[in-house]
C-alpha cells in the first residue's frame, strides 16, 4: 500500500517535470491561428467568414461579368445577428469591405462617417476659410447601385458532456434599383466541444 | 481489499504517466508547401509551374496533394487542390494560401489565415482559394497539424 502511494508520487514528481516546459508563458500568438478556444465565436470564424465570402463573391461569374466593365457602388447593411451571443458583426463586415475593396473590383459607401462629412462639408461652405472654388457642394455623392445584407445565426445543442455549436452566415447582394439579390452566399462552422472526465 | 486500492492507485499512475507524454509536444512543425508559378509557353498559353515540398515526414505520412490546377476567373487567380487522407482515421489538419505577384511579391504579406480542414479516413477532398486581387500570379498552399 505504502509502495503505491510512493510510486504515484514519483510519477506525479515526473509529470511536474515533464509539463514544466508548457507552464504559463506570455508571448505573441499568431494572428491568423486557427486554433478554436471555445465554442464561442472566434477570431478564426471571422477569418473563415470573411475570406468565403469575399473569395465567392469574386468568383461568382455574373459578376465577375458585372465588375469587369466598371466598380459598383456598393453599401453595407448591417448584420442581422440572430445568434444569443453579443458579437462585434460590423468587425466582420468591415473585414469584408476591406478585402472586396483591395481586390479592386467593388467601391463602398460608408454611411458610419455621415455625421463627420456633414460637419465637414459646413465648415467648408460656412466658416469663410476656404476658398468657394475647391469647397466641396453639397449634393455630389453618388449613390449605392447594391446593398450587402447579411444574416448571422446559430444551433447549440447540449447532450450530457457534449456542446455543439453550428455557425451560420448568409450573405446577400441586392440590386437596389430593381430589388433583385444578384449575389448570395453562405459559411457554415461547426463547433464542437467534449468535457474531459477530469477537464475543467 | 487491499489488493484492488493498490490496482486503482497504479492504474492511476499509469494513466498519469500517458497524459504527460502525450502533453509534452507543445510545436506545431511547419508541414506540406505546394507552390504553383503562372507560365506561358511559346504559344502564349497559360501554365502552372508546380512544386510539393514536405518539410514534415509524419505529415507526409499522412496526406497527399493528389492534384494542384489553377485558372482565371475574370482577371483573376483562383486555385483547387485536392487532397488525400493517406490514414484510416480521421485526421485534422490546417491550411492556408499566400499569394505572390509576378516579382515574386506577397500580397497582403501576413494577411491570410489558417483554415480548419478535417479528413476522415482514405478521404479526398479539395481546397479552393481565390487570389486576393489581379496582381496575383503565384500561389503558395500550405498545410500543418492543427497547433497545439
Amino acid at each position: 500500500m505504502k509502495n503505491g502511494i510512493k510510486t504515484l508520487l514519483a510519477v506525479a514528481a515526473i509529470g511536474t517535470l515533464a509539463l514544466s516546459g508548457c507552464a504559463s508563458t506570455m508571448q505573441y500568438g499568431d494572428a491568423g491561428s486557427a486554433k478554436p478556444i471555445s465554442t464561442e465565436f472566434g477570431s478564426s470564424d471571422l477569418q473563415q467568414i470573411a475570406e468565403s465570402m469575399v473569395d465567392s463573391m469574386i468568383s461568382f461569374p455574373p459578376l465577375v461579368e458585372l465588375t469587369s466593365s466598371k466598380r459598383p457602388v456598393v453599401s453595407v447593411d448591417k448584420v442581422k445577428n440572430k445568434t444569443m451571443q453579443h458579437i462585434d458583426t460590423e468587425s466582420v463586415t468591415d473585414s469584408i469591405r476591406a478585402k472586396l475593396l483591395r481586390s479592386g473590383k467593388f467601391r463602398f459607401i460608408d454611411r458610419t462617417t455621415d455625421a463627420q462629412t456633414i460637419e465637414e462639408l459646413k465648415t467648408q461652405q460656412d466658416s469663410g476659410l476656404v476658398d468657394k472654388k475647391s469647397a466641396v457642394q453639397f449634393g455630389q455623392q453618388l449613390g449605392a447601385e447594391f446593398l450587402l445584407t447579411s444574416n448571422f445565426s446559430e444551433i447549440v445543442q447540449k447532450a450530457g458532456s457534449t456542446t455543439d455549436v453550428y455557425y451560420k452566415f448568409t450573405m446577400s447582394l441586392k440590386n437596389l434599383k430593381t430589388g433583385i439579390l444578384e449575389w448570395s452566399d453562405e459559411k457554415e462552422i461547426r463547433k464542437v466541444f467534449k468535457r474531459g472526465t477530469f477537464g475543467g | 481489499m487491499k489488493q484492488s486500492r493498490k490496482l486503482v492507485l497504479y492504474g492511476m499512475a499509469a494513466a498519469m504517466l500517458l497524459a504527460t507524454t502525450g502533453l509534452a509536444g507543445c510545436s506545431t512543425t511547419a508541414g506540406v508547401e505546394a507552390t504553383g508559378k503562372t507560365s506561358w509557353n511559346e504559344e502564349g498559353a497559360r501554365g502552372l509551374d508546380k512544386k510539393i515540398i514536405f518539410n514534415n515526414s509524419s505529415l507526409a505520412g499522412d496526406i497527399e496533394i493528389v492534384d494542384v490546377k489553377s485558372a482565371l476567373v475574370g482577371d483573376v487567380m483562383r486555385v483547387q487542390a485536392a487532397l488525400r487522407s493517406k490514414d484510416k482515421d480521421t485526421l485534422p489538419f490546417q491550411y492556408r494560401f499566400d499569394w505572390y505577384d509576378a516579382g515574386g511579391f506577397e500580397i497582403n504579406s501576413g494577411a491570410g489565415s489558417w483554415k480548419p480542414l478535417i479528413l476522415t479516413g482514405r478521404e479526398t477532398k479539395t481546397i479552393q482559394a481565390v487570389a486576393p486581387d489581379p496582381r496575383a500570379k503565384e500561389f503558395k498552399l500550405k498545410i500543418r497539424e492543427p497547433d497545439k
